[in-house]
């Protein structure tokens, strides 16, 4: 290893300690890929996502010849926006790090096409909000690396265009750096299959987290979300309006490295018809992390009889001194509600739909004044 | 013109007969009050009016101009012209004042026609002025968060805007402190007309004294007991309705 001529000594032991500790990580996460299974419905993870039907096909999609292809566009970004290219060893070895919510494997395959998407490296407030778009109607692998600068505040939007019968398979890496705010959406649009894994690194900034899902036939979401620094606050929000047959399958980690932080998690579905919702989270408190506040809530309104939702909301605390509470409801519309709107002239199926639209407005309304 | 109940008897459904037998006729221009100890059944005689889910009608039938209400649905009952100021308004997240009302006054257009969107929003603007609530209530949440004199307010602004026929008040009165009860009555009192009748249910003098009745009915184990005038609530607030179990 060079080390730079002005370096003092506990300098370079510091830098080769984190090379050393990259080394070790690089080469765990390449056993975690070798030994990592294609997600069955053994697999605690995906026990209620389709794994038999989804996550194979999705499996044999990436093992297949079908190359990743799509189109992938950025709006308002200015100079903050760099292609990534295979060749950027970087941003691969960051992929190869970020954890999954047991999909280790098809992470796997998905570094196997690693080479394309963006890399955001935000310095400046955006005066509106980055747009980003990634749409096939075949096979779509990108990645997108959001770095946000100390005090800087930022808006990203991420789109995904499935054109009906593509697959996007979309990793997202997220850093904030201290007193950085950043909001970022994910919005992907009918696609046969989408899958995205996101993992947001807070080290002392805000990050406002948005997902909406919509007429999607089978969407997978893993979000983890880590806190490194005491002050950071992490808000995880997701809305979604799930009919026929679609399957929308969120799992989350809100993770308290340290203390003196704040999460808060708030996904809610409407689903109708033969629609399923699965929401798995868990917020994760480590030995020491005290003064955490941490909160995770899941709200679904089921408008059919043949609608489902697997709701699993989960706490994991080490630490004493936290505030934590998790919580899930899910149950048809309030009749009460219903009446309401009814008595007042407005004809049923308008009544449901504000109704049912309101149930997630409430989601938007606080994302927009986070 | 009138609204006629004739040998209404109702329960909740799968459950206990509430209402036996109830005969009301209310004309147009009249106001018409409700009295009755706990547990009579007023309340549920404004929401089987009103088509509530969790009861049914046994026998009995309601005619609305003419219109027999029971064949109408929920939504048709409140457009033919009928309205309910609920004793608990009910909150409704994520849907705004503005929207919930800009619906129900669109329901009432004829097809095609479009609501006139800076003609609403005055309209609604001083209404809510003349009640008293801050004008920024219209971007808020269908009663969300709201104190329970504001929801009162709220409701009878919804009366003052779709302007029904007939109008059931079910305990409008609780929940205000003084000040609000002079100005929603003072609104009710402004729709007084010939052609819009309203039935006020309350157990207290205080609104009728605001709300003057032409009739006042007593109501007792699901059955009107008494018909007569003001002078009944005078009776009533004196002595209490001691004087029905007298009478079994």
């Amino acid at each position: 290893m060079d080390f730079p001529q002005n370096m003092s000594m506990e300098e370079a032991f510091a830098l080769a300690e984190a090379e050393a500790k990259l080394k070790q990580a690089l080469t765990e996460s390449k056993a975690r890929f070798e030994n990592a299974v294609i997600p069955n419905r053994l697999n605690e993870d995906w026990r209620f996502g389709r794994p038999h039907k989804h996550a194979v096909a999705l499996a044999e999609l990436l093992q297949s010849d079908t190359p990743s292809q799509g189109e992938a566009t950025v709006q308002h970004a200015g100079e903050a926006a760099v292609p990534v290219t295979a060749e950027d060893d970087d941003l691969r070895q960051t992929e190869m790090l970020m954890p999954t919510i047991g999909s280790d494997a098809l992470l796997g395959m998905h570094l196997k096409r690693f080479g394309d998407g963006y890399a955001l490296y935000i310095e400046e407030d955006t005066k509106e909000p980055i747009l980003l778009t990634y749409k096939t109607d075949t096979l779509y692998t990108p990645s997108t690396f959001i770095m946000v600068a100390p005090g800087v505040k930022a808006h990203v939007i991420e789109q995904h265009y499935g054109c009906e019968k593509g697959t996007i398979f979309a990793t997202r890496n997220i850093q904030v750096a201290e007193g950085a705010e950043l909001k970022v959406e994910l919005q992907p649009y009918g696609c046969a299959r989408c899958m995205s894994i996101t993992n947001i690194q807070n080290m002392g900034g805000k990050v406002v987290h948005y997902t909406h899902h919509f007429a999607c036939d089978w969407a997978r979401e893993e979000t983890v979300a880590e806190i490194y620094t005491p002050g950071a606050d992490n808000q995880l929000f997701s809305a979604n309006k799930l009919d026929l047959d679609q399957v929308l399958d969120q799992h989350t980690r809100q993770i308290h490295h340290v203390g003196g932080a704040t999460s808060n998690l708030l996904y809610k579905n409407v689903v109708d018809d033969n629609a399923t919702g699965i929401f798995a989270g868990n917020i994760y408190v480590a030995p020491g992390a005290h003064n955490t506040d941490a909160y995770q809530s899941n709200r679904n309104m089921l408008l059919s009889e043949k609608a489902t939702i697997h709701s699993l909301p989960g706490l994991e605390i080490l630490a004493d001194k936290v505030r934590c509470s998790h919580g899930s409801a899910s149950a048809p519309m309030d009749e009460e509600q219903l009446f309401y709107l009814l008595s007042r002239g407005i004809p049923r199926d308008e009544a449901l739909a504000l109704v049912s639209h309101g149930f997630l407005q409430d989601v938007v309304d606080k994302f927009e004044r986070s | 013109m009138s609204l006629i109940i004739r040998n209404l008897s109702a329960r909740v459904k799968d459950g206990a007969q509430i209402l036996n037998g109830i005969n009301l006729e209310i004309p147009k221009g009249e106001v018409h009050a409700i009295m009755g100890p706990n547990g009579s059944g007023k309340s549920t005689l404004s929401k089987v009016l009103c088509g509530h889910p969790d009861y049914e009608v046994i026998e009995g039938t309601a005619e609305l101009d003419g219109q027999d209400l029971f064949a109408m649905s929920v939504d048709e009952r409140s457009r033919a012209g009928l309205f309910l100021a609920f004793q608990y308004p009910v909150e409704v997240p994520g849907v705004t004042n503005a929207n919930f009302m800009r619906a129900a006054l669109q329901a009432r257009l004829p097809k095609g026609e479009e609501l006139d969107a800076v003609s609403f929003y005055k309209t609604m603007r001083s209404k809510m002025t003349a009640l008293g609530m801050d004008t920024k209530f219209t971007a808020r949440a269908v009663n969300e968060g709201f104190s329970g004199g504001e929801k009162k307010r709220n409701d009878v602004l919804q009366m003052m805007m779709l302007e029904p026929s007939y109008a059931i008040l079910d305990e409008t009165d609780s929940g205000l402190d003084v000040d609000a009860l002079r100005i929603v009555s003072d609104g009710v009192n402004a729709m007084r007309a010939p052609f819009r009748s309203f039935l006020v249910i309350t157990h207290y003098k205080r609104l009728l004294d605001y709300i003057k009745p032409d009739v006042v009915h007593v109501l007792y184990k699901g059955r009107i007991v008494r018909t007569a005038g003001y002078e009944m609530v005078e009776h009533i607030e004196q002595n209490g309705f001691d004087f029905l179990k007298s009478e079994e």
